[in-house]
């Protein structure tokens, strides 16, 4: 996959993206922050628009897409792979948790999964780094680092406990290109 | 402020002349968006129809040019001052074997041919020189917004439209601080030393730019209140240095754009400073209205039509070669050709440098030839643009 980047002087910048084999998503930015989103399907064909966006919502999409979007919604979990092996991924603390209400080190996180929690977001206030005596409550969400099988770990002791609908996690990697042609 | 009550009748001032003025060119271009009639001929008309020249005319009370004339010349200004942040010599420099056949081409096609429609139309040389300026320089404004209107901005054709637009924004730097010169005319011996000091200044302001500019940048850069009122300051500090000295303030004001734009500072100013220039850039275009004469616009007629039967296919054909230098298909050099035809703004403040010539002839004739010719080329520029598929079809430049 090539993204070829050119300037469009008086409008902006312009992105391409190979998306097949001769197909390419052509993504236009203006200089006021709109983003204009085309498809070509050859290179002899003219680019059809699919949809334009504000900037702050191509920003929003954007996260989406890059599968980093940070919002707390009931049994959604979100990943961003580090690397081979390390990866971040963001729960919600269930309310029949272990974890909810109880503090960091009496739940023993570190110990019992190798899993580190580097940030609890309560409502709209995020806690960058607890100390091992902050609290986290049901409904929180929690940050956590790890190896893939510390964060397996941590999802089985604290997520997915009681049976709760299993590590549905997993698919949420590569599933943006659109491959259909 | 204080406005006479007792002015001559029908004569509008001040404020209420600006905002008739303002008023009139949005309306029409409001009216005429809706068949896709590009705006800024539109603006223009909106100024002639409050003009001396009809509204005069008829009895109602109209707004003399002089009434917003400082307001015009800030417009011209920022206009280039805009193609000056947007210039960049770094990128010229990187598309400089494409660009710079682009441009001869486009240059060596064009110009002669407003310089030989001059000479047949009876200008003289100077006359000439200005015509084939009119002639040769393409729309940014109207050209720009069709590209993106009918998303060929994300087509391969885009590329050598904006190259050689932005090409053609340094020559007509070059041209207008040349015509300046010129215009002013006198003996070659009074000549040369104006010409020489008005250059110098030009010169000094491009340099003066590239040093100071990023020093100038952080004091401006605090918030946008300073850094809007602190860039137009500059601007119109230096683009009035440089009329009082006999240069042209628009390419001053195109040098500090230069030097803005070179600078960390250069996204921020284009975004704040953008309603600035769009506002008085109709004061401009309206402006151009009210000085012309549809009399003489219609009295001009044959060498309008002349000009556009000649110049339209021209362009077409640099445009053509620059689409098949740029590597590109039959059908997109086709397409680069005709998204290069639109004429606007540049060839109107030719035409506004053209009536300050001592000579009447080119002062009456090329202001009201160069509305026609950029009315008829905008609106066949851009008509031409969203039938494309029609006329590939019609000169069988079809892909397989």
């Amino acid at each position: 996959m090539t993204v070829y980047e050119s300037d469009l002087p008086g409008v902006g910048k312009k992105h391409e993206i190979e998306v097949g084999d001769d197909e390419r998503l052509v993504i236009v930015t203006h200089n006021t922050g709109r983003r204009e989103v085309f498809r070509r399907r050859s290179a002899d064909s003219d680019a059809e628009m699919l949809f334009e966006l504000s900037d702050g919502l191509a920003r929003t999409v954007g996260t989406v897409l890059e599968g980093a979007y940070f919002q707390p919604v009931a049994t959604d979990s979100i990943e961003t792979v580090l690397g081979d092996d390390a990866l971040i991924e963001w729960h919600e603390v269930p309310a029949d948790s272990e974890l909810a209400g109880e503090t960091i080190e009496a739940a023993d996180v570190r110990r019992r999964t190798g899993a580190s929690i580097i940030a609890v977001e309560h409502g709209d206030e995020v806690t960058p780094n607890p100390d091992p005596g902050a609290g986290v409550g049901a409904g929180d969400t929690v940050v956590v680092i790890g190896s893939r099988e510390e964060v397996a770990a941590f999802r089985a002791a604290f997520i997915d406990s009681d049976g709760r609908d299993g590590a549905a996690a997993d698919e949420s990697g590569g599933g943006a290109d659109a491959d259909a042609s | 402020m204080a406005s006479g009550s007792t002015a001559a009748v029908g004569e509008l001032h001040g404020l209420l002349a600006l905002g008739v003025l303002i008023a009139a060119a949005v309306s029409v271009a409001a009216v005429g968006r809706r068949v896709g009639i590009p705006t800024v001929p539109l603006y223009v008309l909106g100024g002639v129809l409050v003009g001396p020249h009809v509204a005069g005319d008829v009895g109602l009370p109209s707004i003399a040019p002089a009434e917003v004339l400082t307001l015009a010349e800030v417009g011209v200004v920022l206009l280039l001052f805009f193609l000056g942040l947007e210039f960049s010599i770094d990128r010229l420099i990187a598309a400089r074997r494409k660009l710079s056949a682009a441009t001869a081409v486009d240059l060596f096609v064009n110009f002669p041919v407003g310089v030989a429609l001059g000479l047949l139309f009876g200008l003289g040389p100077l006359g000439a020189f200005l015509v084939g300026g009119i002639v040769y320089i393409s729309s940014s404004a109207v050209i720009t917004k069709s590209l993106v209107d009918l998303g060929w901005i994300a087509n391969p054709e885009a590329e050598p439209v904006l190259g050689v637009l932005v090409a053609e924004d340094l020559v007509i730097a070059v041209y207008l601080a040349l015509a300046v010169a010129l215009v002013a005319g006198g003996s070659p011996v009074d000549a040369l030393p104006r010409i020489a000091v008005a250059l110098g200044f030009l010169i000094a302001v491009a340099l003066a730019a590239q040093l100071l500019a990023p020093r100038l940048a952080p004091p401006l850069g605090i918030s946008d209140e300073d850094l809007v009122v602190g860039t137009l300051a500059v601007a119109l500090v230096v683009a009035g240095l440089a009329l009082s000295v006999g240069a042209s303030e628009a390419v001053a004001g195109f040098f500090v754009g230069v030097g803005v734009g070179a600078t960390p500072l250069h996204d921020r100013v284009a975004d704040r400073i953008a309603p600035l220039r769009d506002a008085f850039a109709v004061v401009f275009f309206a402006w151009v209205g009210l000085n012309t004469d549809p009399v003489a616009v219609a009295g001009v007629a044959a060498f309008v039509l002349a000009a556009a039967a000649l110049s339209g296919p021209a362009k077409l054909l640099s445009g053509g070669i620059a689409g098949r230098l740029y590597g590109l298909s039959p059908r997109r050099s086709l397409r680069t050709g005709l998204a290069l035809v639109p004429r606007g703004e540049f060839s109107l403040i030719i035409a506004a440098l053209a009536a300050t010539s001592p000579d009447p002839t080119v002062a009456r004739v090329i202001p009201a030839f160069a509305v026609g010719y950029v009315l008829v080329m905008s609106f066949v520029g851009t008509l031409a643009m969203s039938e494309a598929d029609r006329i590939e079809r019609l000169l069988g430049v079809v892909e397989g």
